[in-house]
């Protein structure tokens, strides 16, 4: 049976991805599992696999092209079948509203446990149809506008306020330029990175709409500097032990491990970490999965996968698809404390400090201890002050004791 | 034959609606002696409106022909007549009686030129009047002109100036099929500029009465003036109002309304009569199917109340659409409330 390629969608708000290079040609077969294409999302450049082995025919979308969530770019076939006759209505029955692509991408992107439903509807403001045809040739991620129009509307005056603000200048250029080659720079003046401006917007929007608040906590470090002296860590690096208690501890607070639905809180079955990672553009998040349950050596391995695949700009669509719960290190960095942002539909990020010896007092005694500073950010519709502080105990019993919790 | 489709000329005179209907009608009997006129009161009275004062001095009364307080038989004698080589206007004196014509209009003038194979035309004008605020009560008040534009076969003319009125009728008169031809009852004082040379308008070709950028009022009839009033009090507001205007029913410029509406983004369409299954639901869809993605907000429409029209003047007056209401449904739409 012919198998349709679309393009898929991660996250709620996106409404098209850019199909950067086809890794089989048409008339090529493909195998399933195996990279078929290459888009930028709305995270970061990753690669599309193949849903099926076959043979790619009916290529509608060139490399280049901006196409819509859900629209069929593609088709595998069997050997000796032909095109199937929805082909030309099925790209023109691209869905353009939220809710559909959501559904759409659903079905394209498998297990995709933090998908938030109910993004559609009646919930948030309306957009003209004008506004909405601007924002679309514009690039202007609609759930970014500010709404000022009739009834709490999005009107097009609210796009080109947008546009005029500089928000849409990024969005608007045709070649993004990882390697700073003739397309780095247009003639209007700088350009941003496709990463660079989709952390922008999405920074932007977690901002605006969801509550944060942050607690603090100092914690004694040296079980986790003794953990890798001891040797207990193997390769593991003091981050991947972070990675590793956190979600041992999120088991233990699932509300820590929760999303935001637009009108009540769903506690994710999986505790997926997120480590956030530094590279070039900005920033981007790959994905541990069930960090909970994998040993330490696993995790640090993974971690090592992922960050060598962020820096070659590999990451494909599993690796930074399903986080539940974020921790951002700057520790390397030389910071001492700092308070992040979140990633909806996550509901919480941890920020993490370096560790430094500090002059502590414990039991009427004064004595000089390596401390470290996480800040914890929630999303405050899901966690609430008390919640957010219980979580942080329990991680720092972790921390204080690592080996009883992770080895 | 010069055509005049916008006021653009300059015309140094100013006539009544009445006067200018008068003179149309006045000039194509001296053209055409095949043009006659038939009604109620038409000759020496000259109409209860005095529209056609003068006429049957000049014509006579072969030509000016009063008849018998009889609807259906005089629009049938009308459409008789120019199946047989008449081009006669039947004048209807209130809209609302045209509930008597209907079977004359819609199965025989609409029909004939279609049924005959293209053997028999029917060349014919039936003028009459509609438009509230007269107090005349709920049976001679109405404006049913969403009727005639429902019909496959009849051309639908709603002047909303002397100007118009004067070129429309002309055209209408020289049209090879049936037209109804509307004239607002409480427009016929209405003062404007009509030029003394010869012109027609063409049908099909709507007018910008008004230019703006922020909101189109495409408006019909007596509602051009309302229109006209709402975009001066929403000038003052500060939002620019385009009004437009049809002129005729069918065939609809469609081209320019949608054109207007994708220029300002949003849209009112005002007309005076039943706002119900009206001709401004048909405008309205129009436009949303040609504009959509132009469009900021829904289209809205101003008509009459679903209300029989009431005697009482306050009620008479809350009933139809007014240069106020416009006004506040206008910037309401714009999000300036």
């Amino acid at each position: 049976m012919a198998i349709s390629v679309v393009m898929p969608a991660l996250e709620m708000a996106q409404e098209t991805g850019k199909l950067l290079a086809w890794r089989k040609k048409e008339g090529q077969a493909t195998v399933k599992g195996e990279p078929l294409l290459e888009i930028e999302t709305d995270k970061a450049v990753v690669e599309v696999e193949a849903a099926a082995d076959g043979i790619l025919a009916g290529v509608k979308s060139r490399e280049g092209d901006v196409v819509a969530v859900g629209a069929v770019i593609a088709w595998i076939l069997q050997p000796g079948e032909g095109l199937p006759a929805e082909a030309l209505a099925a790209a023109v029955a691209a869905p353009s509203a939220r809710a559909s692509s959501a559904a759409v991408s659903a079905a394209a992107v498998s297990a995709e446990p933090t998908k938030v439903s109910g993004g559609g509807g009646d919930a948030g403001p309306k957009i003209s149809p004008k506004a909405r045809r601007l924002a679309k040739e514009h690039g202007v991620d609609i759930s970014l506008l500010r709404a000022t129009g009739p009834d709490g509307n999005i009107s097009t005056e609210d796009v080109q306020a947008y546009i005029a603000g500089g928000g849409a200048a990024a969005g608007t250029q045709t070649g993004i330029a990882p390697e700073g080659g003739a397309n780095a720079l247009k003639a209007s003046g700088e350009t941003l990175s496709a990463i660079a401006r989709i952390m922008a917007e999405r920074t932007t929007q977690s901002w605006r709409s969801v509550p944060h608040f942050f607690v603090t906590r100092e914690i004694d470090a040296s079980g986790l500097l003794e953990l890798r002296k001891s040797g207990g860590a193997g390769q593991a690096s003091i981050n991947d032990v972070l990675v590793g208690l956190v979600a041992r501890a999120l088991q233990k607070h699932p509300r820590l491990n929760a999303s935001w639905t637009g009108d009540g809180i769903r506690e994710n079955a999986e505790v997926n970490i997120s480590v956030a990672m530094a590279v070039d553009d900005g920033v981007v998040a790959a994905v541990i999965r069930n960090a909970n349950k994998l040993p330490l050596a696993e995790i640090a391995v993974e971690r090592r996968e992922l960050t060598e695949r962020a820096r070659a700009g590999k990451l494909r669509l599993a690796d930074i698809s399903g986080g539940t719960f974020t921790v951002s290190n700057l520790g390397m960095f030389e910071v001492d404390a700092f308070t992040a942002i979140i990633t909806p539909p996550q509901a919480a990020i941890l920020a993490v400090g370096k560790i430094v010896e500090r002059v502590v007092v414990s039991e009427g005694q004064m004595a000089i201890r390596p401390m470290i500073t996480v800040t914890l950010s929630s999303d405050h519709r899901v966690v609430d002050g008390a919640r957010a502080a219980q979580f942080l105990n329990t991680l720092a019993t972790a921390m204080v004791k690592p080996a009883s919790w992770i080895l | 034959m010069p055509e005049s489709t916008t006021k653009t000329a300059s015309a140094t005179r100013e006539l009544t609606f009445a006067q200018a209907v008068n003179e149309a009608l006045a000039e194509e009997m001296r053209r055409d002696k095949r043009v006659c006129i038939l009604g109620e009161d038409v000759a020496e009275a000259g109409t209860p409106f005095k529209v056609l004062s003068g006429l049957v001095q000049e014509f006579g009364v072969e030509r000016v022909i009063d008849t018998p307080i009889s609807e259906a038989g005089f629009t049938g004698v009308g459409v008789g007549a120019a199946m047989t080589g008449m081009r006669p206007v039947v004048d209807i004196m209130f809209g609302d009686f045209l509930t008597l014509t209907m079977d004359q209009m819609v199965n025989q003038a609409a029909k004939v030129h279609y049924m005959s194979g293209g053997k028999w035309k029917v060349p014919m004008v039936l003028r009459t009047t509609l438009g509230a605020s007269r107090r005349s009560a709920a049976q001679h008040s109405q404006s049913l002109h969403a009727w005639f534009s429902h019909v496959p076969g009849l051309k639908v003319v709603m002047p909303s100036t002397p100007w118009d009125a004067k070129g429309l009728l002309k055209s209408a008169i020289r049209d090879e099929n049936p037209v109804v031809f509307f004239e607002d009852k409480m427009m016929y004082k209405l003062k404007g500029p009509v030029p003394a040379e010869e012109y027609t308008i063409p049908f099909g070709v709507a007018d910008v009465k008004r230019e703006g950028e922020d909101i189109t009022l495409v408006a019909t009839s007596s509602m051009v003036q309302v229109a006209l009033e709402a975009a001066e009090l929403l000038e003052a507001v500060g939002i620019s109002a385009e009004v437009i205007d049809p002129r005729t029913m069918w065939p609809l410029d469609e081209k320019a309304l949608i054109e207007s509406a994708k220029k300002t983004s949003r849209v009112m369409v005002i007309d005076e009569g039943y706002e119900r299954y009206g001709v401004t639901a048909e405008i309205a869809s129009v436009i949303a199917e040609g504009a959509f993605f132009d469009l900021e907000a829904p289209v809205k429409r101003l008509g009459a109340m679903h209300v029989p029209i009431p005697f009482s003047p306050p009620l008479e007056d809350v009933t139809v659409p007014t240069g106020p209401g416009v006004f506040a449904a206008a910037k309401k739409l714009c999000g300036k409330s």
